[in-house]
């Protein structure tokens, strides 16, 4: 019996030993795998685990907003809600993909969007944006169909309450709310601010449950551009119209104040809507007024006429003989418009002789010529803060040829932008001194008054030399001459006109169709309060001369902008028929 | 056994002490109820005030849309049929020539 019990006891032992032999090595196989995730894998499991169960999405604050002089918004961000997605796991793709589809139609989604969402999806990519900057009443729709994995992230769209006005200023943004073009990208650094970050923490089923800022974006700053938004308005409704009725190729305005440089209105046409940006024609987005080079032709004299005069090597009563109507230069025949017999130095310029100013030239030699061409900035960026501007093409005197000397002084064998012709009339505007262009104010001018804070200035030629060439010349341009369509009731205009042959890209030479007609002055001429240049390339209606075609348009845009800024006549206006007040901006 | 008997005197003080601190605590804690409620309402009103900043925001662009010249000629020359005025119709009340006093 004992022997039984005994062979029983040692089975039982034996059992023992072995279950508690396994049960260690259970064990021991349990402690090594919680090593090897808890110690070893650790780093590597833990980041897994962040990155399925952590986003961290970068805040875009709200951009600053940009006002005209007078504090009227011209740009601002609004709130507007993104929709995203987020993937799941565990969920076959096309059951995510389907949800995603339900809001084809409340999106306006394009197969194309479509088909980038589903990549995305069976990439597992954890977050997909689905639509961005969406009407809160589409995020509303959206929300009500309660659709797991969808959600919104609040961010701002950027907004131009006026439409098309002052686009190629404004420029425009990309999805993200960065500057693309135009003030938007040349001050993106001020409008932008800083941004921040947040966290969003997801469950197994990639629901968010926590939503924490982790640093506050700072807010952009607000930029005050010198436009004023109705000067702006009459600008380019002028200009669009202008460009229709001639069925020209494009045109540019600038209006600015010449005595503190301050730009007022600048409109170049086409134009495009920023609200739609980018716009669908590249051609659209150019801002004329700065990106285009051209030759200037006869506008260019300003500059022959002020080297004459500032050298003293022309005198006003000097004069040339323009009777042929032509004049032959190293085998380059060059025609005035028609015979104008004898003409004094100012005729020349008045009449727009291309045969005098060449005559003009030779007396003032060309270093002395290309030193006043230099001086007067040509072939440099005036600085104005927006992106893009051309330096224009002003060759070097070493390389000028025997006809070079000839074509500089009627404008040809240069490329020059609107700006840079504006920038040269307004240095005889302020009397022979040169002040920079802006385009960004620090405050508002909410009073009208059109003040600016003092700018720097620097002499180019002297007062006695821009102002005989104002009252000789350049008023006489508008009374007498090539510009009589400029003229303005009331007011003297002091300006100068220019029609310059284009290069037909077809043929590569000078065509006797394409024209490029401007105008370029200020008023009132004694005392100017605007100074303007009008450029309309390619006018197809008959007339192409810039005193045909751009002085009419300098003339609309003056009358209208004097009469905004309550500048009473300076003479006796023509005609008196119905009363209106002039009321003052300030009132 | 001998039971201690209170004086009178001694229970009143000592309900009077647990009424004080019940009454205490009792204040405590609506106080602080109080002020979590209040921290709640404060923390609407500054997401209202946000709202509204941004209402603001909306409405004031609204109103620059709305007020863009392009609209209101549109709307004096179609509905109020207003026009230019015409060539030398406007005169101005306080033009002086250079040598009127």
């Amino acid at each position: 019996m004992n022997e039984i019990n005994d062979s029983c006891q040692k089975r039982v032992n034996k059992r023992t030993v072995i279950l508690t032999f396994f049960f260690f090595l259970w064990f021991l196989g349990l402690t090594l795998r919680l090593i090897q995730l808890q110690v070893i894998e650790h780093s590597r499991l833990k980041g897994a685990v962040v990155k399925q169960n952590e986003y961290k999405p970068e805040i875009i604050p709200e951009r600053g907003t940009i006002l005209d002089r007078r504090g009227e918004i011209m740009a601002r961000s609004l709130p507007a809600p993104s929709v995203y997605f987020v993937t799941s796991d565990d969920e076959p793709t096309e059951q995510q993909f389907a949800r995603v589809q339900r809001l084809k139609n409340i999106l306006d989604l394009s197969d194309k969007e479509l088909q980038r969402i589903k990549a995305k999806i069976k990439d597992r990519a954890s977050f997909i944006w689905v639509k961005r900057k969406i009407s809160p009443e589409k995020a509303e729709t959206i929300r009500r169909l309660n659709l797991n994995g969808i959600d919104f992230q609040l961010e701002h769209k950027r907004y131009y309450p006026l439409g098309t006005l002052a686009a190629h200023v404004l420029g425009g943004v990309d999805i993200d709310d960065r500057g693309a073009s135009g003030a938007e990208f040349q001050h993106n650094a001020r409008l932008e601010g800083v941004p921040g970050q947040s966290l969003i923490l997801w469950d197994g089923r990639k629901r968010p449950y926590h939503l924490e800022v982790l640093k506050e974006p700072i807010p952009g700053q607000d930029l005050i551009l010198t436009i004023d938004e109705t000067i702006q308005y009459i600008v380019e409704r002028a200009l669009g119209t202008a460009v229709r009725e001639n069925r020209a190729q494009w045109g540019t305005v600038i209006l600015s104040d010449p005595s503190s440089g301050e730009i007022l209105a600048m409109a170049s046409y086409p134009a495009y809507d920023p609200n739609f940006f980018p716009p669908s024609s590249p051609e659209a987005q150019r801002n004329r007024a700065i990106q285009d080079n051209f030759e200037p032709g006869s506008t260019f004299k300003i500059i022959t006429a002020a080297a004459a005069t500032e050298t003293g090597l022309v005198n006003f009563h000097d004069t040339f003989d323009c009777s042929a109507g032509k004049i032959k230069v190293a085998g380059w025949t060059i025609y005035d418009h028609k015979k104008m017999g004898v003409l004094t130095f100012p005729q020349v310029i008045i009449h727009s002789s291309n045969v005098g100013t060449i005559q003009v030239g030779f007396r003032i030699g060309p270093e002395n010529f290309y030193k006043m061409i230099k001086n007067f900035r040509f072939g440099e960026k005036t600085g104005i803060e927006l992106p893009g501007e051309e330096n224009g093409i002003f060759h070097p005197l070493k390389s000028w040829s025997k006809t070079s000397l000839s074509a500089h002084s009627i404008g040809y064998e240069i490329s020059v932008t609107a700006i840079q012709i504006l920038q040269a009339m307004n240095i005889i505007a302020n009397r022979g001194c040169l002040i920079p262009f802006r385009i960004t104010r620090e405050t508002p001018d909410l009073s009208g008054s059109m003040k600016a804070s003092s700018s720097p200035r620097e002499r180019i030629i002297s007062e006695k030399s821009a102002n005989e060439l104002i009252d000789h010349v350049f008023e006489k341009v508008v009374l007498d001459g090539t510009g009589q369509a400029a003229q303005l009731d009331g007011f003297t205009v002091a300006g100068k006109t220019g029609t310059a042959q284009r290069i037909d890209p077809a043929t590569g030479s000078y065509s006797a169709g394409m024209h490029l007609a401007s105008f370029v002055g200020f008023v009132p001429a004694e005392r100017p309060v605007l100074s303007m240049i009008v450029v309309i390339d390619d006018p197809k209606v008959g007339l192409h001369y810039g005193g045909q075609v751009a002085a009419p348009v300098f003339r609309e845009i003056a009358g209208r902008v004097l009469l905004y800024l309550g500048q009473s006549p300076k003479i006796d206006p023509t005609k008196k028929m119905v009363t209106a007040q002039l009321r003052s901006i300030s009132d | 056994m001998v039971r201690k008997k209170y004086q009178k005197k001694e229970i009143v003080l000592a309900a009077g002490c647990i009424l004080l601190a019940i009454a205490i605590l009792t204040f405590y804690i609506w106080h602080q109820a109080a002020l979590v409620s209040l921290g709640y309402k404060t923390g609407k009103l500054e997401q209202d005030i946000l709202s509204f900043k941004e209402d603001i925001k909306i409405l004031e662009t609204e109103k620059a849309a709305l007020l863009a010249l392009d609209k209101v000629e549109k709307i004096a020359r179609e509905k109020l049929n207003l026009s230019e005025p015409k060539e030398g119709q406007i005169i101005y009340e306080d033009f002086r020539l250079p040598d009127d006093k």
